[in-house]
């Protein structure tokens, strides 16, 4: 209670007020000022997790969060930076004998995902207010609802408004698809729902028996960490705690075979509630994984490794195939977005400081990357009227702009080092190396399946010549990207070029936070370097000695 | 400035231009185009600088004066003697999760330095070459932006201090390949082939992705240096069941990058891109990365893996010929060329001698190139016309791209004294070194390499009869000049380096010692003591005068069958074809193998990928129908579709039960 910062308050609060004031009093206000609170609801959260991320990088002194937290602030502390976590909150909003007390803070697993939740919502805000929908208001004013519950899942250190927000995100983005949706909307949304309610039910029911089992009797995660630590693998039935937890949040990130409502769900969703969802919200339950289930059950995965491997491995080659075969841009989106969550299980699946790394990364640069695919294939609708591939053909001489930004949107998604997303799936590979050479192999093919997927989509739309019932379509003039468009891919693409360039931008906050259950299996040379004999010089070294004989 | 800080400002010059030309040039071609060749020429004349001024042959290998028990393996001894001493070495930690490093540094040994130079020197030419050849396209600037970020990924791969690095340059050259390639995007043949260039080099990538996370697990380190001590000291680690796994996969990354078997079906494709592409991407350099990664990993390499490069290397040295002789397009006879080049570099690796690969990459990129560059000037000259029989008599009305195009076509068939000769020569000595050693069968390698040699002649000489002699045999070629000086400049350059840069491996007296300064010392050092070392053994055992001999009456032959074929046919098509359509038609298809994966493509990938998807939608109607997805989650389901029967109304409702749930629990 003594260190508050105000600041992940209000990245929560902003969002959410603008939104409330939208949808209250939109339709009276000028439509300036409405587009004016749209804009500061959407910025905020962004600059917020901007700032946080540079002052995090600038201050890197930290450790990780769980091991200090029981020892007292010392008095030199900054006010916005305990050695476990960045913009320490708390506050007892009337709940506090329940264990409910409103935690929040960053450390450095959350805070990828809240730049993630700051960059996609500011892009997604963007180009809503650039697209003609009708009541413009009430729609800026749900995603803001959407941006405000993403920004206070990955703050929340406490198990109950972690859950919280990620159904207060997840209620707009139903009620968007079913409103604003393409054709099926009502349909699809009603699936997601479903799907999703299932989901987080399952989840719930693991979140409160860890709670009744852990006998922190607080939802903080912090103090269910300390509860849980002293007695590893203690936890009455934790294999059982954990299944639910894998399973409620699996449904959530759409494991194989649970996966059937995201291609039809994201097909049908409006282009900004696509990208909040797949590219933000969907991490919600991989990050509660990495961040709470492994964690505080230490140890469990061990029992459910296997089973969820052969699921992961369902989402990459299954569904990486299945995705060969879409003949429609959105539905290929939706399906590939299915198959590279399963290299985030993978990553998982680990429980490895490399593994964990992987997912992180690529978590983030899935969300980047996901987003500005469907923001441009959107754009390729605005133009083309249809997103069957069949149907299209040379827009590149239309729209140079436009087809530059997809090719780049499309290797990111392919994996081409310089964006974010290799660096994710190499680390990945690396550390599920160790639990299963073959399962890595089989996994790998999922990077010539998604290069086939890419490129095709790529050569049908932009190369080529149009076919001849395009020919009529181009015959008017077609714009190039308009600045709505090309500010929020640039803002994403921007992004995953500056974490692909410098992954150390992530991976010290992460390698500083990651809890000791992710206890690291080092490389396993064989062999020990003593010596080096490439010299440098041609002075005569001291005689050296052979490196050490290699282990049986 | 210190020897890494000159490496880092020769590899990130281009990345530079890149950028820059991505952000502000994209509407001036003309300003791009300079912009890229000045950075090319700068690239250049650093590199050279680098490599003249920081090498330092009194810098030794391994400790001088260190006692016999710890000195490096015999074959490392021999490879460090390719390789050289380590001129520079830097690492920078780019991405740590527990203690797994990624690093991006410098390994600048001898064999860097050679490949920096090929890659740098050829690179800005080639450019030279682009600003005349692309003067009047559209999409210039994308054209020279996608070079610069080709030269940045190339130089990567030249001077990656780890494996990792090594694959992130690997896949970028890729990815600069790709967007070359679909430089003319609109034709239905470029989309098709670059896409298919991306796609099957990725293949060949995800088995040397694999081979790499396994070297990181296997000797715990991906760094070269790391390695080369490992190996040094353990030469027992390299056998065995991980050793050759790794060994294969690494291959796989060769194999896909060199168009080796059975991946080579991107390569002639490739073609589709502008001709300067072809020439500097797919002939000069990037082809020969594959090569140039083997020797760098030569340590590496068990036995197995090595029979397996020299076998299929033998092969398409043979088969790649053949098929060269059944292609009408000039650039594709060309690409086949330069298959059957990378077969005999190939084979030298397998066969235990990387530094003659080497060799041969080297004069093969000046060769090459040329011939490319010539063939540029030439469908340039003839409005963009590719068929060989629709050329012809260019001999007087091109006269300089014509005696270019004769100096290349002649070291390419390796003609005494022309630099192929050499690199080439000694290929196939050293195959005949093989079976006479180690047995019969090896004899096989040395008949392959040899037949090459022979359709090399009989190619080459079809080409150069075709196009440059007899009467023209269209409009185009009627009317036909040479091309301007930014064409012509680099092929008299490359030209006249195709004839002589051999010369650099012979101390002529006469010559003063010129001769070896063709080449600057510290990259020659890495084939000079190869190719003098198997002289001397060739010498002892007395073999050398014959095989020379031999060589040179099967080229002879080669060069006056195909004249006397080709060079006095009057037949406006292929006269081959006229005579036996059967075999041309074998040969033009060749192998079959595109039709078998496209079949493979068409009829299985897609029906099975069909079929699953379709499983999947009706999963998908069922499971939203029904929620029936198994167990738990479908006893579940089952309840929370009555209570939600549709309505978000009842879902919130639920959720608020679930609280008071809750809520009794923890109060009770």
């Amino acid at each position: 209670m003594t260190s508050d910062s105000l600041i992940l308050p209000q990245a929560i609060g902003v969002p959410f007020v603008a939104g409330l004031v939208l949808l209250v009093k939109g339709r009276e206000m000028a439509p300036w000022l409405a587009r004016a609170v749209a804009w500061v609801g959407f910025l905020v959260p962004a600059l917020t997790a901007l700032c946080a991320w540079w002052i995090f990088s600038m201050h890197p002194a930290g450790t990780p969060i769980f091991e200090q937290s029981m020892t007292a602030a010392t008095p030199t502390q900054l006010l916005w930076r305990t050695p476990e976590m960045l913009f320490p909150f708390e506050r007892d909003i009337g709940l506090g004998f329940l264990g409910l007390t409103l935690k929040l803070g960053l450390n450095g697993l959350s805070l990828p995902m809240f730049v993630l939740a700051g960059i996609v919502g500011l892009a997604a805000g963007i180009y809503a207010m650039n697209t003609s929908v009708d009541r413009p208001q009430a729609y800026w004013g749900l995603l803001l609802f959407i941006v405000s519950g993403a920004m206070g899942v990955f703050a929340s250190l406490n198990l109950f408004y972690f859950y919280f927000f990620h159904e207060f995100a997840l209620i707009p983005t139903f009620i968007l698809i079913g409103w604003w949706g393409g054709p099926g909307g009502r349909a699809a949304a009603m699936e997601m729902t479903i799907y999703l309610t299932l989901g987080a039910m399952l989840s719930l029911l693991g979140l409160l028996a860890l709670f009744f089992k852990s006998g922190a009797h607080s939802f903080d995660l912090v103090s269910m960490h300390a509860w849980t630590l002293p007695a590893t693998a203690t936890v009455p039935s934790g294999h059982k705690i954990f299944g639910l937890l894998l399973f409620g949040f699996g449904i959530l990130v759409s494991l194989w075979p649970f996966h059937s409502w995201a291609p039809t769900g994201y097909a049908a969703a409006p282009t900004p509630a696509a990208m909040l969802h797949a590219g933000v919200l969907k991490k919600f339950g991989l990050y509660g994984l990495l961040q709470i289930a492994v964690p505080l059950l230490p140890g469990e995965m061990a029992g459910w490794s296997h089973l969820l491997a052969w699921l992961a491995l369902g989402n990459v080659v299954v569904i990486g195939l299945v995705t060969l075969a879409q003949r429609d841009l959105k539905v290929m989106l939706g399906y590939s977005s299915v198959m590279h969550m399963g290299y985030i299980f993978l990553g998982i699946v680990c429980v490895s400081a490399m593994g964990a790394g992987g997912a992180v990364l690529l978590m983030f640069a899935h969300g980047l990357s996901v987003a500005a695919l469907f923001l441009l294939s959107d754009a390729v609708f605005q133009r083309t009227r249809t997103y069957d591939f069949g149907a299209m053909g040379g827009l590149c001489k239309k729209a140079p702009v436009l087809s530059a930004f997809f090719v780049a949107a499309t290797f990111a998604g392919i994996g081409l080092p310089g964006f974010a997303n290799f660096w994710g799936e190499f680390g990945v590979f690396v550390a599920l190396w160790k639990f299963s050479p073959w399962m890595t192999a089989a996994a790998a093919l999922g990077v010539v399946i998604s290069a086939i997927y890419g490129l095709r989509a790529v050569s049908r739309i932009f190369y080529g010549e149009p076919s001849p019932a395009f020919q009529t379509l181009f015959d008017q003039p077609v714009a190039d990207l308009r600045p709505g468009e090309r500010w929020p891919a640039i803002i994403l693409l921007g992004a995953l070029l500056l974490v692909g360039f410098w992954p150390g931008l992530l991976s010290r906050g992460i390698n500083e936070s990651l809890p000791t259950a992710y206890q690291d299996l080092r490389p396993s040379g064989h062999y020990v370097l003593t010596l080096n004999f490439i010299s440098e010089t041609t002075a005569a070294p001291t005689p050296a000695a052979p490196p050490a004989a290699p282990k049986p | 400035m210190n020897l890494p800080m000159l490496l880092s400002l020769i590899l990130l010059l281009p990345l530079g231009s890149a950028v820059v030309i991505a952000l502000f040039l994209r509407k001036r071609g003309n300003l791009a185009a300079l912009l890229s060749i000045m950075v090319g020429f700068t690239v250049m004349a650093l590199s050279l600088y680098v490599i003249l001024t920081s090498y330092n042959p009194a810098r030794t290998v391994y400790p001088a004066g260190s006692p016999e028990s710890s000195l490096p393996s015999a074959a490392m001894q021999n490879w460090l003697g390719m390789a050289g001493p380590v001129w520079a070495e830097a690492s920078h930690h780019w991405l740590q999760f527990g203690d797994y490093v990624f690093a991006m540094g410098f390994h600048f040994n001898n064999l860097s330095a050679l490949m920096l130079l090929v890659v740098s020197f050829v690179a800005c030419w080639i450019q030279l070459f682009s600003a005349g050849y692309m003067a009047d396209d559209e999409g210039k600037a994308r054209f020279f932006g996608g070079l610069s970020i080709f030269m940045f990924s190339m130089l990567g791969i030249v001077l990656a201090d780890n494996l990792v690095m090594l694959f992130v340059f690997w896949e970028l050259v890729g990815f600069s390949s790709y967007m070359l390639i679909a430089h003319y995007y609109t034709t239905d043949f470029a989309n098709m082939a670059s896409k298919k260039a991306f796609i099957v080099n990725r293949i060949g990538d995800l088995g040397f992705l694999l081979g790499i996370v396994w070297c990181w697990d296997h000797y715990g380190t991906v760094r070269l240096s790391e390695l080369e001590n490992i190996i040094g000291y353990h030469p027992g680690l390299v056998a065995g069941g991980a050793a050759t796994g790794i060994g294969l996969l690494l291959m796989c990354g060769f194999v896909g990058k060199s168009a080796q078997f059975p991946l080579q079906v991107w390569l002639t494709d490739a073609m589709a891109g502008p001709t300067p592409v072809s020439a500097l991407i797919h002939a000069a350099t990037m082809v020969a990365a594959g090569i140039y990664f083997l020797a760098r990993v030569f340590f590496l390499l068990p036995p197995f893996t090595l029979h397996w490069i020299m076998w299929s290397g033998a092969a398409m040295t043979a088969c790649a010929g053949l098929w060269a002789l059944g292609q009408t397009d000039i650039k594709k006879t060309l690409a086949y060329s330069t298959l059957s080049h990378l077969g005999y570099m190939a084979t030298a690796v397998g066969l235990g001698y990387p530094q003659l690969a080497m060799f041969h990459l080297a004069m093969h990129a000046c060769f090459k190139a040329t011939l490319f560059l010539g063939s540029g000037s030439v469908i340039h000259a003839c409005h963009h016309e590719q068929d060989i029989y629709k050329m012809g008599g260019l001999r007087k009305k091109m006269p300089i791209t014509a005696a270019t195009f004769l100096l290349a076509s002649l070291a390419n068939c390796a003609v005494p004294f022309f630099s192929g000769a050499y690199s080439k020569d000694s290929i196939i000595s050293a195959a005949y070194l093989k079976g006479h050693d180690e047995g019969l069968i090896y004899y096989g390698v040395y008949a392959l390499v040899l037949f090459g040699a022979l359709c090399t002649a009989l190619y080459t000489c079809r080409l150069f009869a075709v196009v440059f002699l007899g009467k023209a045999r269209s409009e185009e070629a009627e009317h036909a000049h040479e091309s301007g000086a930014s064409i012509t400049i680099p092929l008299i350059v490359l030209g006249l380096l195709s004839l002589a840069a051999g010369w650099t491996v012979y101390d002529w007296k006469w010559a003063g010692g010129l001769m070896t300064g063709l080449i600057p010392s510290g990259c020659a050092q890495v084939f000079l003591g190869g190719f003098s070392a198997l002289e001397h053994t060739l010498e002892e055992k007395g073999l050398g005068h014959g095989l020379e001999i031999i060589n040179v009456i099967v080229v002879l032959a080669g060069l006056a069958a195909s004249y006397a074929f080709y060079g006095r046919s009057a037949a406006a098509g292929d006269p081959l074809a006229a005579k036996s359509p059967g075999a041309f038609r074998v040969l033009e298809r060749h192998g079959w193998f595109d039709d078998v994966y496209d079949w493979y493509v068409a009829q299985i990938q897609q029906h099975f990928c069909d079929v699953l998807a379709a499983l999947d939608k009706l999963a998908i109607q069922f499971g939203g129908g029904q929620v029936c997805a198994g167990g738990l989650s479908g006893l579940a389901g089952a309840l929370l579709r009555r209570a939600t029967v549709g309505s978000i109304h009842a879902y919130v409702y639920w959720f608020l039960a679930g609280v008071c749930c809750y809520w009794f629990f923890a109060v009770r």
